[in-house]
């Protein structure tokens, strides 16, 4: 046990009484190790947002119905308990999705879509509220634009119809409770509850909407069907068993085939040659830090030849090596941290203005900083174990004499 | 009195270049607290010699390589040890029972000088007493303790390499040409304060020198080398006897 205390602290001595050898070696890793983990932070960085945004945009999973069909409440309901399915809702006919909006700011009445949303609609995921009731809206970025509005502010909502031989007009009061971001739609859109849409194709067939004091015909209480549907998959992965499953059971669907084989294969793509440039570089550090570390042992060959002159084991000076070649690993991967950080924040801070995302381009996981010194000290102490055994092997006598 | 080592037909040889080089012991014996000096030019195999005394080098046949640790212990077939690779026991008996002094270096460049001579010591768990002050004190390097090894002069170098040699109070002091890179005034003072510290501690002392002059004024007895050149030239053949 005191051999073991003696080596230690007879290789700490060693290592920072040759501190100009041993800063050397640690730059020389750090200078090694650095770059792999930038590129490792490029790539877990930009590369996964830019694949996390492909795979994740929602356009990428819909999947909507093409002309009229007939789609029970219940056919809903199966639809969205499935696994593979992360939202769906009715549409209504385009005809009774149109509101005409008016705002204080804006002059000129602009004629807008309806569409329903609900829940965990990932059109509007990034948006973070949902309109309820029959009073909230969201406006589509260029429908806010027109009707210069913002937030918080309130609008005036109208629908026409000839009923009757007469035509009548009844106003909504809207509050708008967000603007979805340009990406979700260049049209002019009002996101709103499904039963406000429900409420206008009722106005605009002739029939009463209580809840809305809107006169009309009363409707019957025979089961609800709706025309047509917005659904979007899980992942990329379910889309096309799904279109493929519709179309079977006679929906005319249309969803992003091309698109999503493209991304997949990007994904796929990208990968194999991330994982190609880390095992080169992972096989290169090892060599290069494995060399010099060997290499050293060599050095060292005079010095354990003498401890174990002096009756240090064999066995136990091969530590000397070994916890030497931890200490570079331990302060290489420090310096390699250090570099890192500094080369994350800059790019960070020069490059994400000017690439106009909003997502970090470099960064690392904690994880990812322990698995680079599980490899550091791994390799270390392999090639220093590989020195240490043939320095050991090799009779204490010879290396006495070296000058 | 049983010898401390005792050799019989022990032989090593070297090849380097073509050239063959043969070491060949017949019969030496070497009794405790005698002081042997082996005597020869460089490169005939003196420190071949005081490698395997040394159990650091093994020797490649031998009818008889026994050691004995002090005056009536056991003999340890030395030879056997090697051939059943027994390292830690050699490593034991190197650490307990041998000091080595070599021609130059030896000392740990990062350690003082007070470290470097305290290693042994700490090595078989002694106690720190004054062992390592008055042994300093003896050989004169009291004033360099904490010193490290490079600031000092090649002349107290060889002393510290000694004062380590001795701290832990071997039976057996091996020294290589431990002077021959000295003055010789300063060789003759070293040796001098060693001579007595041996002569004081009981040790058995076996130094090689290429020095004649020197190893007769010490009042040695010297263990002389020949040569001769055997199979039809290709071996060079060096013998050590009384």
């Amino acid at each position: 046990m005191s051999q073991f205390r003696n080596i230690f602290m007879l290789s700490l001595r060693d290592y920072t009484h040759e501190w100009r050898m041993s800063g050397c070696f640690v730059l020389a890793l750090a200078s090694v190790l650095a770059p792999m983990m930038i590129l490792f932070g490029l790539k877990f960085g930009i590369v996964n947002s830019m694949l996390a945004e492909l795979i994740g945009n929602p356009a990428n999973r819909e999947i909507r119905s093409v002309g009229s069909g007939r789609f029970s409440e219940d056919w809903f309901r199966q639809m969205a308990a499935r696994d593979e399915v992360a939202f769906v809702i009715p549409r209504t006919r385009a005809l009774a999705a149109t509101i005409q909006l008016k705002s204080d700011r804006a002059g000129r009445i602009q004629s807008t879509e309806l569409m329903a949303t609900g829940e965990g609609d990932p059109l509007l995921q990034r948006v973070g509220a949902v309109p309820k009731g029959f009073g909230q809206v969201i406006l589509s970025d260029a429908s806010a634009r027109k009707l210069k509005v913002a937030a918080g502010d309130r609008i005036d909502g109208s629908l026409a119809r000839q009923f009757r031989g007469k035509r009548e007009r009844v106003h909504l009061p809207l509050e708008v409770l967000a603007v979805a971001p340009p990406e979700v739609t260049t049209r002019q859109v009002a996101f709103v509850s499904l039963p406000l849409l429900l409420a206008s194709e009722a106005f605009k067939d002739g029939r009463a909407v209580p809840e809305l004091d809107w006169s009309g015909e009363q409707s019957g209480d025979e089961a609800r069907e709706y025309p047509a549907f917005r659904l979007y998959a899980r992942s990329i992965d379910a889309v096309e068993g799904l279109v493929d499953e519709l179309q079977a059971a006679g929906v005319n669907v249309k969803a992003r085939i091309a698109e999503i084989r493209s991304v997949q294969s990007i994904d796929r793509n990208l990968s194999i040659i991330f994982w190609i440039i880390a095992a080169v570089g992972a096989i290169g550090f090892s060599f290069s830090l494995g060399a010099s570390l060997w290499a050293n042992v060599d050095r060292k060959h005079k010095e354990l030849s003498i401890l174990r002159l002096i009756g240090f084991q064999g066995g136990k000076i091969i530590l000397f090596p070994v916890l030497q070649s931890l200490y570079t690993g331990l302060l290489g991967w420090l310096l390699a941290v250090l570099m890192y950080l500094l080369a994350e924040q800059s790019i960070n801070r020069l490059l994400a203005p000017s690439l106009g995302i909003d997502q970090v381009i470099c960064y690392l996981l904690p994880e990812h900083f322990f698995w680079a010194l599980a490899l550091t000290l791994g390799v270390a102490a392999t090639a220093a174990v590989l020195g240490g055994i043939r320095a050991s092997s090799i009779e204490p006598s010879d290396g006495l004499r070296d000058l | 009195m049983t010898p401390i080592y005792s050799l019989r037909d022990v032989v090593k040889s070297r090849v380097a270049e073509g050239a063959g080089f043969r070491l060949r012991i017949p019969k030496v014996d070497i009794l405790p607290r005698e002081h042997v000096a082996l005597v020869g030019h460089s490169g005939c195999g003196k420190s071949t010699l005081l490698d395997m005394l040394a159990l650091v080098l093994h020797p490649d046949d031998a009818a008889c390589f026994e050691m004995r640790t002090g005056e009536g212990a056991e003999a340890l077939d030395v030879h056997q040890l090697w051939q059943r690779k027994g390292q830690n026991r050699l490593s034991l008996l190197r650490k307990q029972y041998i000091g080595y002094v070599l021609q130059q270096g030896g000392l740990l460049p990062y350690l003082t000088v007070r470290e470097n001579i305290e290693l042994p010591r700490q090595l078989l768990g002694l106690p720190e007493d004054d062992t390592v002050n008055s042994i300093s004190r003896v050989m004169g390097i009291h004033r360099q303790l904490d010193k490290l090894p490079g600031l000092l002069s090649a002349g107290e170098r060889q002393r510290v390499a000694f004062a380590r040699a001795l701290a832990h109070r071997p039976k057996i002091l091996l020294a290589d040409e431990p002077t021959a890179s000295l003055d010789p005034i300063t060789a003759r003072k070293i040796m001098g304060v060693v001579m007595e510290l041996v002569k004081g501690l009981d040790i058995t002392l076996i130094i090689a020198s290429h020095d004649w002059a020197h190893v007769y004024k010490m009042d040695l007895r010297s263990l002389h080398q020949e040569a001769e050149v055997v199979e039809g030239g290709k071996i060079y053949e060096s013998t050590f006897h009384d």
